[in-house]
């Protein structure tokens, strides 16, 4: 036993001392003679469904059919996927995008859920110069005062989420706003956009509290909804993830549907409602940027999705394929992978692909616009079809959707 | 430096050999501590640096003074934040940045550590936890000054017209600042003021009745530890030009500790073994397809516990000490 204790140890010295990989280098008109895309995303902990090791499938179906339509005019055959798990800790997304940049060559960084993960992988793209395609992460810091000439914020963030919902929820009928949020950034920032959307759009927010972040037992709030004067119509939460599934459990053990009260969610993602059922969140209303069984194109995609996950796409996937997508278009076009190059090829840019409805990557701030749709939750009778658990009741154009430039932004 | 800690018998060949042993371990650990970044990604090697900084400090408050503090992460977050603060705002050369940051720590540790080291054992480490949460939650509250959530963004680095902004130089810049932290925990354990806080430790009442002051010489450690701590927290700080609430996370002390306990409680040595090995694991399984790295390091921390009671280095230790 004691011998195996000292080759345990030698062990970790050899650890240690591994792991230095060749740098990349190269003439050619591609760093590296290639194409290389890092996924960095959660892969293991609470965000890992929504995007995780699925978003990577999502780009390596990018690249495949991008091979497939320039074939040998394609600027490389050869391009490739790294992806690591960031758990969603921003110290360790800080050192696996710089070694992403440094060590494995690539090119462009794609995904990185929890924002301040993702601010700091902007500020790493920012001294590397190279470029990131943020997608899971929402804040509106990223096309503000963090903005920067490397970054691009697809999919979605803070502002569009509440103001799809909230704006729309409201004139569609739902005058009187109870707002729960976590009380931390993304909350504080969901509650503020979400209170001017709804206000904006003539409704009244009677009521709203800031939740400790976690938390599991949200029955003070969801007890207290129905006996604020005058009733609110709806509650609007704001909570993602866990505290999510917990509220809306709460939400329907206290039968608060039944006594008039509706439930309306800042963020979710197909995943969530997967997990959840439909019939606990039938008759929701959120924003979503994407669906997947909108129409015939995006089913398209789903079904070849499914066939190699065995899953339906979340936005989030979807958006990781386009971004990936876009980029190596960009790439064609400038026909090098320099990085000032392919961001002058990016913006401004007007696209029309399965995800980017009306899409255009606005050159001010780096945001990229598209359209996003207001969902609801089915009934359970009305839910046919695995995966399908939604109705896009309505669809909000590009313009609309997000904010207009922030004056923050210098990129 | 190595096994002192455990009372021995002096024998003259043992002795002999510890004489030569310690010499060749130090100059092999220098090799391997300025080789470091041409082996491995020099960003790993910063980090590897700073939490050598963190675990030695826990573990001279645990393997020494016998305190298992389960809230070290408020002296590294802390300092961070601190550090950061300094560099942000003031503009200053990054060893006074970090020197402040330490000493931010220490200071925030004289009050904890006067009412903690009252209480020993499972109430002390509970009321280490119970501070470092309510600073936890002031840094996630106090958002002007915090960045609360998203933290503390674009923390420069500087010194002098150096530029730093290469990881590789950083860590050559930095290496002197471990190497100061490390010698000092070496020199308090090895002081007489060391020596009393092993014998507080193992007997405390005797400690009391030959006229030492216990708790004041339990503070003491508490607030040096605190400040070696500090020097690792700035140093990360930093090296990510960032600071992240997680630094403040109660799963940090956490880490810490495990960090000690894998390596060899009271050895120094392993605190350095067991902290390059937990990062270094994170950082790989980070990129291998696992779905559940928790499950991993978990599991090697309990075969650990029940297998190698003296961890990583005590374990090295004891072998070539019984031949």
């Amino acid at each position: 036993m004691k011998r195996f204790a000292t080759a345990l140890g030698a062990v970790a010295l050899l650890v240690t001392a591994c792991g230095g990989g060749p740098q990349s280098g190269g003439d050619s008109k591609l760093t590296g003679g290639k194409i290389v895309l890092g996924v960095l995303n959660d892969q293991s902990a609470g965000y890992s469904a929504l995007s995780g090791k699925n978003s990577v499938e999502a780009v390596k179906m990018a690249i495949e059919d991008f091979k497939a339509k320039y074939g040998d005019k394609a600027v490389t055959s050869d391009i490739e996927v790294v992806d690591a798990d960031h758990q969603n800790k921003p110290d360790v997304a800080n050192t696996k995008a710089a070694e992403f940049y440094d060590r494995d060559g690539v090119d462009a960084i794609l995904d990185v859920p929890t924002s301040s993960a993702a601010l700091k992988v902007a500020d790493v793209a920012k001294a590397k110069k190279k470029l990131y395609f943020n997608i899971t992460a929402a804040t509106t810091d990223l096309t503000g005062k963090s903005c920067n000439k490397y970054t691009f914020h697809y999919a979605y963030d803070t502002y569009m989420l509440a103001n799809g919902t909230g704006k729309n929820a409201t004139e569609n009928g739902a005058k009187n706003w109870y707002i729960v949020y976590p009380n931390y950034a993304f909350g504080q920032d969901m509650e503020r956009s979400f209170k001017a959307a709804v206000e904006k759009a003539g409704g009244h927010v009677v009521g709203e509290d800031a939740a400790p972040f976690p938390s599991d037992n949200f029955s003070t709030y969801l007890l207290k909804a129905p006996t604020l004067n005058p009733k609110p119509d709806v509650i609007g939460t704001m909570q993602a993830g866990s505290d999510l599934v917990n509220l809306v459990k709460q939400y329907n053990e206290f039968k608060l549907r039944d006594k008039g009260v509706g439930l309306s969610v800042g963020l979710m993602f197909l995943t969530d409602i997967h997990s959840l059922t439909p019939a606990a969140l039938a008759g929701t209303t959120y924003t979503d940027a994407w669906y997947w069984n909108f129409d015939a194109k995006n089913r398209e995609w789903a079904d070849k999705f499914k066939a190699r996950t065995g899953s339906r796409p979340t936005f989030a996937h979807a958006a990781n394929y386009s971004a990936a997508t876009q980029y190596l278009e960009a790439v064609q076009a400038a026909g090098t992978d320099d990085a000032d190059k392919v961001v002058a090829q990016l913006e401004g840019k007007k696209v029309d692909d399965f995800f980017l409805r009306n899409g255009e990557i606005r050159k001010a701030d780096h945001r990229v616009l598209h359209d996003a749709y207001l969902a609801q939750v089915k009934q359970p009778d009305e839910v046919k079809e695995d995966w399908d658990y939604v109705k896009i009741l309505k669809t909000i154009p590009a313009a609309e959707a997000f904010r207009a430039p922030s004056p923050d932004c210098q990129l | 430096m190595t096994t002192d800690v455990l009372p021995e018998v002096g024998r003259p060949a043992r002795a002999r050999a510890k004489r030569f042993a310690r010499p060749a371990l130090l100059a092999a650990g220098l090799i391997v501590a300025v080789w470091l970044p041409n082996g491995i990604y020099t960003g790993l090697a910063v980090d590897l640096l700073c939490w050598a900084l963190f675990a030695v400090s826990v573990d001279l408050l645990l393997g020494y003074a016998g305190l298992l503090s389960f809230g070290h992460a408020a002296y590294w977050g802390s300092s961070a934040y601190a550090t950061g603060l300094l560099a942000v705002h003031l503009g200053l050369p990054f060893p006074l940045a970090v020197l402040g940051g330490a000493l931010t720590a220490a200071l925030i540790a004289i009050p904890v550590g006067f009412l903690a080291v009252k209480r020993v054992g499972i109430y002390f480490a509970m009321v280490t936890l119970a501070f470092a949460q309510m600073i936890y939650f002031i840094a996630n509250e106090w958002r002007s000054v915090t960045g609360g959530e998203n933290g503390m963004q674009s923390v420069p680095r500087t010194l002098g017209s150096a530029d730093l902004s290469d990881n590789y130089y950083f860590y050559y810049a930095a290496l002197p600042i471990v190497l100061g932290g490390l010698w000092l925990a070496w020199r308090i354990v090895h002081s007489p003021f060391g020596r009393v806080l092993v014998a507080i430790r193992d007997n405390p009442a005797r400690a009391r009745a030959l006229g030492y002051p216990v708790h004041r010489y339990k503070l003491a450690a508490f607030v040096l530890s605190a400040f070696v701590a500090g020097l690792g927290g700035g140093l990360f700080a930093l090296a990510h030009q960032f600071v992240s609430l997680d630094t403040l996370h109660w799963t940090t002390s956490g880490k810490a500790v495990i960090m000690v306990v894998l390596g060899g409680i009271g050895t120094l040595w392993g605190a350095l073994f067991g902290s390059s090995f937990v990062v270094v694991l994170e950082d790989s399984l980070s990129q291998a397809d696992f779905a559940s790295p928790g499950l991993l390091t978990g599991g090697i921390f309990v075969l650990a516990v029940l297998l190698f009671r003296r961890g990583l280095w005590g374990s090295v230790a004891a072998f070539f000490r019984r031949r």
